[in-house]
């Protein structure tokens, strides 16, 4: 009888995974033990009772349980007196208990207020009932692009047109100044006539900006996956590009079913769709926020070109970085020889300064 | 909303094992028991065969011991007071090897006449390649057959979730970090992304896995406040007949 193999991490002899022979069982479930739950045993504390919301909701008659996130749990409620449905939020109590939280809400649902768009969830109501911060907001009958995702394989048309409406919302928000900052497949839904409600505006940063902190606690925000290299490096410096590159991932994952990780192909080579596409994709998720698009309007623009049979402006050449422009132009090859032939009178008139006055 | 996917495997839907028990002696309890016979079936062969059981009779004695199951509601009662299925199923199945012996291999062959098609095809050869401790008593090595059995089936529940919505690369990528932390730096050149996003995408890995297990742990047993305890149980079970020994 040979020694059983010993496992590194535990020192235990391997009891391997059936399935995954080279993971140690033990090990695996030691790991899956230190981690919070969904269920009952988790740290995240269970969604309030609908009897328990009710009396600090009067206004409202609490309906079912829609979803429960990392901010907090959403109930289908019926506003009594206008008769209409809404979606309502309720931050969860270990969310609002983190320091700062209640001037966070206000400053930001003041903000997410101003987001009305036809494309943009809205928010109709917030504040404050009893322990509860809470928003009531539209409610979307459909599904969101992750269900999507999961159902079906969508259509390249489908995707163009998804793409394009999630522009209009984020052009519209970055407009007013206002970054996503959680562009993910959960929070884009479409309703039954195909119209796009992008969700959650804003709220990655209601919760916490301290990316580092919520990676230890747990609570994570968001995916990791869809979020832009920058949002790592430093989370309280990203700009509306990161959203860029997070829609760049749902439009890729939109178009393949897969995602962009690592070294990825094209999405043409995944499926049969204009290569020109391509150009389009993969300038969403150049890792550089400068190699961007610059302006989320852009990226619809370019995929309208390709609809209709022309060539994407990201197709076209990239200008040479000395230029300092931040997205791509086109020159004509007499104006790109006349603006070079400039700098380079430029560089000589420096170097003739400098060696004037040393 | 930000409603994360598969939140919905909530702790309020019916178990399985309860199912059985409300359902009596019906087509839908067959259909459900059966189920869970399927999933647990090898821990309860390698039982019957440490109990003594030989190999060419082995596998019958599985079948007939849930074929008897269901003929005799027996399950009626032992979940009233909300029972563990693992726990319940190591004494009726002793129980049951123990009447077997007593009886005709005849009768015991046609058991309550209903048979589950329990497939149990490569159980013998999986039985013999177990090296485990001969000194084991057979009730602890069931236990520990059985968190195996969780946590397989926790497993295959996780990869399809990940391969179904086209996040195979990262499965295959942070599979290792189930196990634990570990150093980001190949899972993040593999897949080119900073290493704090591997170790959050890592870390939601675990989480759902932790997921896939509760759930699989809540068709086992009476009701939602005992999935923590029975996770405890089920890990005490894996540290146990080897380890035990070893240190």
């Amino acid at each position: 009888m040979t020694a059983p193999v010993t496992c590194p991490r535990c020192g235990a002899p391997i009891q391997p995974v059936s399935g995954a022979g080279d993971l140690c069982a033990r090990c695996v479930l030691s790991a899956a033990r230190e981690v919070p739950g969904p269920g009952d045993t988790g740290h995240r504390p269970p969604p309030p009772a609908q009897a328990e919301l009710a009396e600090h909701f009067p206004a409202y008659e609490i309906g079912a349980l829609l979803g429960q996130g990392a901010t907090g749990a959403v109930y289908r409620a019926r506003h009594r007196a206008l008769g209409l449905e809404r979606a309502l939020k309720v931050i969860g109590l270990d969310v609002a208990a983190r320091p700062g939280f209640a001037e966070r809400f206000e400053r930001e649902a003041r903000t997410l207020a101003g987001l009305v768009h036809q494309n943009i969830v809205a928010i109709h109501d917030a504040g404050r009932a009893g322990p509860w911060f809470f928003l009531a907001m539209d409610l979307v009958e459909g599904a969101d692009l992750r269900q999507m995702i999961r159902a079906a394989r969508i259509a390249p048309r489908e995707a163009l047109a998804i793409v394009g409406q999630m522009c209009d919302a984020l052009q519209f928000a970055h407009d007013k100044g206002v970054v996503h900052r959680d562009i993910k497949p959960e929070n884009v839904l479409v309703d039954r006539s195909g119209r796009v409600h992008v969700l959650d505006f804003g709220l990655a940063r209601l919760i916490d900006p301290d990316v580092e902190a919520l990676t230890r606690s747990g609570a994570v925000v968001g995916t990791p996956l869809y979020m832009a290299p920058e949002q790592w490096r430093s989370p309280l410096e990203v700009d509306h590009r990161a959203d860029i590159f997070s829609l760049g991932v749902v439009f890729y994952e939109l178009l393949t079913g897969e995602l962009p990780v690592g070294r990825f192909p094209p999405p043409s080579h995944c499926v049969q769709l204009d290569v020109r596409l391509d150009k389009v994709v993969l300038k969403t998720l150049e890792r550089e926020p400068e190699r961007r698009y610059q302006k989320v309007s852009d990226v619809k623009t370019d995929v309208q070109h390709v609809e209709a049979g022309r060539k994407p402006r990201a197709a076209r050449h990239t200008p040479p970085s000395i230029l300092g422009s931040t997205r791509p132009t086109w020159m004509d090859p007499t104006l790109k020889a006349f603006v070079i032939l400039v700098l380079a009178l430029n560089v000589l008139a420096v170097i003739a300064f400098l060696f004037y006055v040393f | 909303m930000n409603v994360e996917p598969d939140s919905d495997d909530s702790q309020f839907h019916t178990t399985r094992w309860s199912l059985v028990a409300a359902a009596g002696n019906s087509e839908r309890a067959r259909e459900a028991l059966g189920e869970l016979a399927q999933a647990y079936s090898f821990p309860l062969y390698a039982f019957a065969r440490r109990l003594g059981v030989p190999a060419h009779d082995a596998e019958d004695a599985v079948q007939s011991f849930f074929a008897r199951l269901i003929a005799t509601n027996d399950l009626a009662h032992v979940v009233e007071g909300h029972g563990r299925f693992r726990s319940f199923l190591r004494v009726a199945l002793k129980n049951h090897v123990a009447n077997l012996r007593a009886r005709e291999r005849a009768e015991k062959r046609g058991g309550g006449r209903v048979r589950l098609g329990i497939d149990l095809a490569d159980a013998e050869e999986r039985f013999v390649a177990d090296r485990v401790d001969p000194g084991a008593a057979p009730e602890e090595v069931f236990e520990r057959d059985w968190a195996l059995a969780v946590l397989a089936r926790a497993m295959a529940r996780l990869e399809a979730e990940y391969r179904g919505s086209g996040r195979s690369p990262v499965f295959d990528a942070l599979r290792p970090h189930l196990q634990g932390e570990l150093d980001p730096g190949q899972a993040a050149r593999q897949l080119g992304l900073e290493p704090g996003a591997i170790r959050v995408a890592a870390h939601r890995l675990r989480q759902r896995l932790r997921a896939a297990l509760e759930a699989e742990i809540r068709d086992t047993v009476g009701g939602p406040e005992c999935v923590s305890a029975e996770l405890d149980e089920l890990f005490r079970a894996l540290a146990a007949p080897d380890s035990g020994r070893e240190v």
